[in-house]
C-alpha cells in the first residue's frame, strides 16, 4: 500500500504544472480579479472585506476539483492503459488499494489548499480562527471528492465521462455553492434551493474554519459533509472489493 | 528437475461467464505440477486469457476454484506466488524503467526492490533505458520490460500470455533463453502462445483448448501419436476441427 501511495504522489510530483501550478495560477487570479474587481464595489459581506470573503470557498473549489480530477484520471488511465492489472494482482487488500488511489488527490489539494493559503495569507491577510474545525472540514470533504474521483474514473468508458461530471456537476453546484457570496443576499427560492446543494455546507464549514463565519451552523456544515464523504468512500471501498467495473 | 506434491496450479470446475452473457470457460478442470513448463494452446476466443485472468485475479469468476499451490487464488499468499507477462503491452506511462521494477516489486511486498530491479535491467539488456519512460521505448524493450516486471518479485509460477508475438526473430530467441532459464531454476511456467513450434520447442505438456473447454493434453510426441499426424500443426487442425 505504501508504495502505492508512493506512485500516486510521484504522478502529481511529476505533473506538478498541471496538477498544482495551474490550479494555484486560476484560483489567485480569482482572488485578484474578483477580489479587487468586485471588492471596491461590495465592500464586505458580514463585516468581512470582501476579498477575504471570497478565500476560503476559492481555496475549497481549487482542493475539491483537484482532489476529484486528480483521482478519476488516474484510476482512468489505469484502467484505460491495463496497467491496474499491476495493482489488481498484487497481494493487497482492496481496502489498501482504494486507500491507495486516494491519496494521490488528497496530497495534490493539499499543496494546492497550502499554496493559496500562504499566497492568501501575503495578498489578502487571511485569518484561520477556528484551525480544528477547518482541518475537519477539509479532510471530510477531500475524501468526499477524492472518493468520487475514484468512483467516477471507474465507472468511466470514456475520459469525457469524468470531464463531464467535473464542469457539468462539481464546478456548478461550486459557483453556486456560496464561493463569492452569501446566500444571505439571494432572493427566495434561490437562497432556500442553495440548501440542497452539498457543497454550500463543505464552503460554509471552510469558511467558519477561516473566518468565524458562516450562513449555517458549523456542526449542521460538518454533519452534511460527513454524510455524503463516508458513503462515497465506501462506494470506491466497495468497486474495490467486489472488483466491479474493474475486473469486468 | 524442481518438483513437489502440491500443484502449481489446480482449477477445478472454473466457469467464466461475461456480463453479455459469452460463456468462456465452462466447468474447466486443470492440474499442472509444479516445476512443469506448461503450454497453452487455442484459437483467439478459445479462453486462454480468460483463465489466465481468473488465476491472476484480474476478472469475477463465475463459479469454481482455482488454487495455486494449494492456497485459493485470491489470498495474499497464492498472489505472491504468481508473476504474470500480459499479451497486451500494459506498462505505466507515469514510470521510468527502473521505477516500474521498483514499483512492482513495492506492490509484491519486496522490502528492498531497487538491486533486484537492477540485477533484472542487467539481465534484459535495458542498461541505457533505466531512466527512460515506458511510452518512449521500443516496442522490443517494452517487451522486455513487461517480461522483467513479471520476474521481478521471483514468483513460483510465472504466466506468459503470448510473451513472443509480434516480436523479431533476434528478440524470440532471447526471450526463449530467458523462459528456459527460469525453468532450469524450478520455475513454473505456464505459457500461451499461437506459434505451435514454440510450444514444441519450449512446453514439456500442452493443453488444447477450444470454446472454453479442454479438447486434448500430453507432450508434444503424445499428441501426435494420439492424433495420428507426425507434425503438431496437424494436431491442432484436427483438434479444432473435431
Amino acid at each position: 500500500m505504501v508504495w502505492l501511495c508512493k506512485r500516486e504522489t510521484l504522478r502529481v510530483s511529476k505533473l506538478w504544472t498541471q496538477t498544482v501550478l495551474a490550479p494555484v495560477v486560476s484560483s489567485i487570479l480569482f482572488i485578484l480579479v474578483f477580489g479587487l474587481s468586485l471588492g471596491g464595489r461590495i465592500k464586505q459581506v458580514g463585516g468581512v472585506d470582501y476579498e477575504v470573503f471570497i478565500v476560503p470557498g476559492l481555496i475549497t473549489m481549487g482542493m475539491v476539483q483537484a482532489a476529484y480530477s486528480n483521482n478519476a484520471s488516474t484510476i482512468f488511465q489505469a484502467r484505460f492503459d491495463r496497467y491496474v492489472n499491476d495493482v489488481l494482482s498484487a497481494p493487497m487488500r482492496p481496502w489498501q488499494m482504494s486507500f491507495g488511489f486516494t491519496v494521490g488527490g488528497v496530497v495534490r489539494a493539499l499543496a494546492i489548499g497550502l499554496a493559496l493559503l500562504v499566497l492568501a495569507f501575503f495578498l489578502v491577510d487571511v485569518p484561520v480562527k477556528h484551525p480544528f474545525e477547518l482541518a475537519l472540514a477539509m479532510a471530510l470533504g477531500l475524501v468526499l471528492f477524492a472518493s468520487l474521483g475514484l468512483v467516477v474514473g471507474i465507472y468511466a468508458e470514456t475520459f469525457d465521462h469524468t470531464s463531464f461530471i467535473q464542469n457539468i456537476v462539481i464546478l456548478p453546484l461550486t459557483f453556486v455553492g456560496g464561493v463569492f457570496y452569501s446566500i444571505d443576499i439571494l432572493p427566495s427560492p434561490w437562497q432556500e434551493l442553495s440548501h440542497f446543494n452539498p457543497i454550500f455546507y463543505l464552503v460554509n464549514a471552510v469558511r467558519y474554519g477561516f473566518l468565524g463565519e458562516s450562513d449555517v451552523s458549523i456542526l449542521l456544515s460538518l454533519a452534511v459533509t460527513a454524510a455524503l464523504a463516508i458513503p462515497a468512500y465506501l462506494w470506491a471501498q466497495h468497486l474495490f472489493t467486489t472488483g466491479k467495473r474493474l475486473k469486468d | 528437475m524442481y518438483r513437489e506434491d502440491t500443484p502449481a496450479l489446480e482449477l477445478r470446475g472454473l466457469t467464466k461467464r461475461y456480463d453479455d452473457g459469452t460463456l468462456a470457460l465452462e466447468d474447466f478442470d486443470l492440474k499442472i505440477p509444479a516445476g512443469a513448463f506448461f503450454g497453452l494452446l487455442g484459437p483467439n476466443g478459445a479462453g486462454k486469457t480468460t483463465l489466465i485472468s481468473a488465476v491472476c485475479n484480474l476478472l469475477r469468476v463465475t463459479d469454481g476454484e482455482v488454487l495455486v499451490f494449494g492456497e485459493p487464488h485470491d489470498g495474499l499468499d497464492a498472489r505472491s506466488w504468481v508473476g504474470l507477462a500480459e499479451q497486451d503491452i500494459n506498462l505505466d506511462r507515469f514510470l521510468t524503467v527502473k521505477e516500474t521494477l521498483v514499483y512492482h516489486g513495492g506492490y509484491f511486498g519486496m522490502k528492498d526492490p531497487g538491486p533486484r530491479a537492477d540485477e533484472l535491467i542487467d539481465a534484459f539488456g535495458l542498461q541505457a533505458k533505466r531512466d527512460v519512460r515506458a511510452p518512449r521505448l521500443s516496442g522490443g524493450q517494452r517487451r522486455r520490460l513487461l517480461l522483467a516486471r513479471a520476474l521481478m518479485h521471483k514468483p513460483r509460477l510465472v504466466i506468459l500470455d503470448e510473451p513472443t508475438a509480434g516480436v523479431d526473430f533476434e528478440l524470440r530467441m532471447d526471450l526463449w533463453r530467458y523462459i528456459r532459464q527460469l525453468h532450469a531454476e524450478g520455475t513454473t511456467i505456464l505459457l500461451t502462445t499461437h506459434y505451435l513450434e514454440e510450444a514444441e520447442e519450449l512446453c514439456e505438456e500442452i493443453a488444447l483448448i477450444r470454446g472454453g473447454h479442454l479438447i486434448a493434453r500430453d507432450s508434444a510426441e503424445g499428441l501426435r501419436e494420439h492424433f495420428g499426424v507426425s507434425r503438431l500443426t496437424d494436431v491442432y487442425v484436427k483438434a479444432m476441427a473435431s
